[in-house]
């Protein structure tokens, strides 16, 4: 069968991982990462990654007149993904069945390459479990008393909304990247129902039910009502964009954000997120250089803040910069059987392709059975107002650990 | 975002259509006591009637929004006073998430919001619909709704 997998923009983390259709033998397959100077012909399937823009539209016009089935491969694709953040400062990131007709979406970050081989041998994907089904963690369904934005990592038995740290497992089908196994709450990359962030975001509202929030006397109606001032309620979640619609902006049924654009694309999706936050999304943001760029931003936080790091620590972090550069021999010589086994071991280290094990002043899991988790273990840190720099990456934070500004000089777009 | 005029025919203009979600208890008491006494409100206003505004969240909100609402709002009992247990309290919640989700969307949280009303007393919902209407109003002068522009 010929398939031809065509990359579009941002990150090309699904882009690389199609390098394990190589794996089949029944596929002749052909990566494309430059679809503009793709000359036309006919494909049976072409796979589409990385995210899409209005501007893509006549590429794409082509390749669906060319191929008999198309397949939206990966969050960016299918629902606007991480980049789609953009779009609260006015971008305009498009998932693909918005501009054209009868795709097939293989949802998540990065998407699963067992399904994107069911999608085009055209066999029926198989019905998920949710992610609570899975998970390890107990839920107890009583109300929060507290919103919390970081938590010690002790109890491992508890589900992460009960203990007042948000997670979107409720509104998450079950996959291989698995956050929560990694201390790392589930930001819904993979929606099991439609418009899932408006749903977490009513469900959550639910579950805040005992937080105080503020109300006034209302003049008019000479009774209460809800008052505008900020409360509890909405310190505890500064960044409800970031947070419940990370993956699924464009498709939530919201109108588009009308915040002034302050850069780049990459630049704007960063600005507004919390700094805790800010390690997730670098590791999301993929490509050749997620590794190296989410160290940037964690160490030169440890630096200025004076955060101790211990050997151990250092030395993973310097294994996984060592894997990155493999990683990318492997994609430059499109060889599947190393490429498989230097994300195996990036893997073992960062948890998955999203560095969920990743953290300030540690690691969120245990590596290696026999190491000392004590050694490496990450704990709560405190937020400080500050200009943050560290190589090609500048950011600066305000007092709540918003990012206001921020500067990639190499960028990954 | 264009130069829009903001005379008062304008105004009004773009006022047509509000969704009032009125929980069955004190909400729509309210209304029902505010028709017997023939107290009268803005023909904008469309009452739905719920059986708690504890059934509304984001979803009902969305809904309302892009099916051409101008404003979404609950009216509900007063507060400790819910016929069930906390549904007003717990709607409350969703809709200060919504308000401040579309304040950093960069739009006006003034044209969502959630009051609450006496079933004995009918000038408590109209007075209710009166605000609803002035904080719509200030969302239309301030350029913050959705269905921004002339």
């Amino acid at each position: 069968m010929d398939v031809k997998v065509f990359q579009f923009n941002g990150c090309n983390k699904c882009y690389n991982e199609t390098l394990l259709l190589k794996e089949d033998s029944e596929y002749s397959i052909k990566f494309i990462s430059d679809p503009k100077s793709w000359k036309e012909e006919k494909v049976n399937v072409s796979v589409i990654t990385g995210y899409i823009v209005p501007d893509d539209l006549k590429q794409l016009s082509k390749i669906k007149a060319n191929s008999e089935k198309v397949i939206a491969y990966g969050s960016c694709a299918s629902t606007g993904g991480v980049y789609a953040l953009a779009n609260q400062k006015g971008h305009n990131v498009t998932p693909l069945q918005n501009l054209i007709e009868d795709s097939q979406n293989i949802k998540g970050c990065l998407g699963e390459i067992e399904e994107l081989k069911l999608a085009i041998d055209g066999k029926e994907v198989p019905k998920l479990k949710n992610l609570c089904e899975v998970c390890s963690r107990r839920a107890t369904c009583e109300y929060l008393d507290e919103i919390k934005r970081q938590i010690e990592l002790d109890d491992s038995g508890t589900c992460f909304n009960d203990l007042g740290f948000l997670c979107s497992g409720f509104i998450a089908k079950e996959c291989k990247e698995k956050c929560i196994d990694y201390n790392t709450p589930c930001r819904g990359c993979k929606p099991s129902i439609d418009r899932s962030g408006i749903r977490m975001l009513g469900l959550f509202g639910t579950l805040a039910g005992n937080i105080e929030i503020a109300t006034e006397h209302s003049v008019k109606g000479a009774t209460d009502k809800l008052a505008d001032e900020d409360d509890d309620l909405t310190d505890g979640l500064p960044d409800i964009v970031g947070n419940f619609f990370r993956f699924t902006l464009p498709t939530s049924g919201l109108p588009k954000g009308r915040i002034p654009s302050s850069g780049t694309l990459l630049e704007d999706l960063f600005i507004g997120r919390l700094i805790e936050e800010v390690p997730l999304i670098s590791g999301l943001l993929g490509g050749s250089k997620s590794i190296s760029l989410t160290l940037k931003f964690i160490e030169s936080y440890e630096k200025a803040n004076e955060i101790k790091v211990s050997e151990q620590v250092k030395k993973f972090r310097s294994e996984l910069l060592k894997l990155e550069d493999e990683l990318q021999n492997a994609i430059d010589k499109e060889d599947s059987t190393k490429y498989k086994e230097v994300t195996e071991k990036i893997r073992k280290i960062a948890g998955n392709m999203n560095l969920s094990n990743l953290f300030f002043s540690g690691f969120k899991t245990k590596i290696n059975d026999s190491d000392d988790f004590d050694d490496y273990k990450t704990h709560i840190f405190e937020i400080v107002e500050e200009t943050y720099k560290n190589g090609s990456v500048e950011y600066k934070i305000d007092s709540d650990g918003i990012l206001t500004e921020i500067k990639i000089k190499e960028g990954l777009v | 975002m264009s130069d829009c005029e903001t005379s008062d025919e304008y105004i009004k203009e773009r006022i047509q259509n509000i969704v009032v979600f009125m929980c069955n208890e004190c909400g729509q008491g309210s209304a029902n006591t505010a028709g017997v006494a023939r107290m009268s409100y803005d023909a904008a206003i469309r009452i739905i009637r719920v059986q708690c505004t504890g059934q509304i969240g984001p979803i009902q909100i969305t809904d309302a929004l892009n099916n051409g609402a101008d404003a979404v709002a609950c009216v509900g009992c007063c507060l400790g006073a819910c016929h069930f247990f906390n549904g007003n309290i717990l709607s409350m919640h969703r809709i200060k998430l919504m308000k401040k989700l579309f304040k950093e969307l960069g739009y006006s949280d003034q044209f969502v919001n959630q009051y609450t009303s006496r079933a004995a007393e009918g000038e408590t919902s109209v007075g209710d619909f009166e605000d609803i209407i002035d904080r719509l109003t200030t969302a239309i002068i301030s350029k913050g709704t959705i269905k921004d522009g002339c």
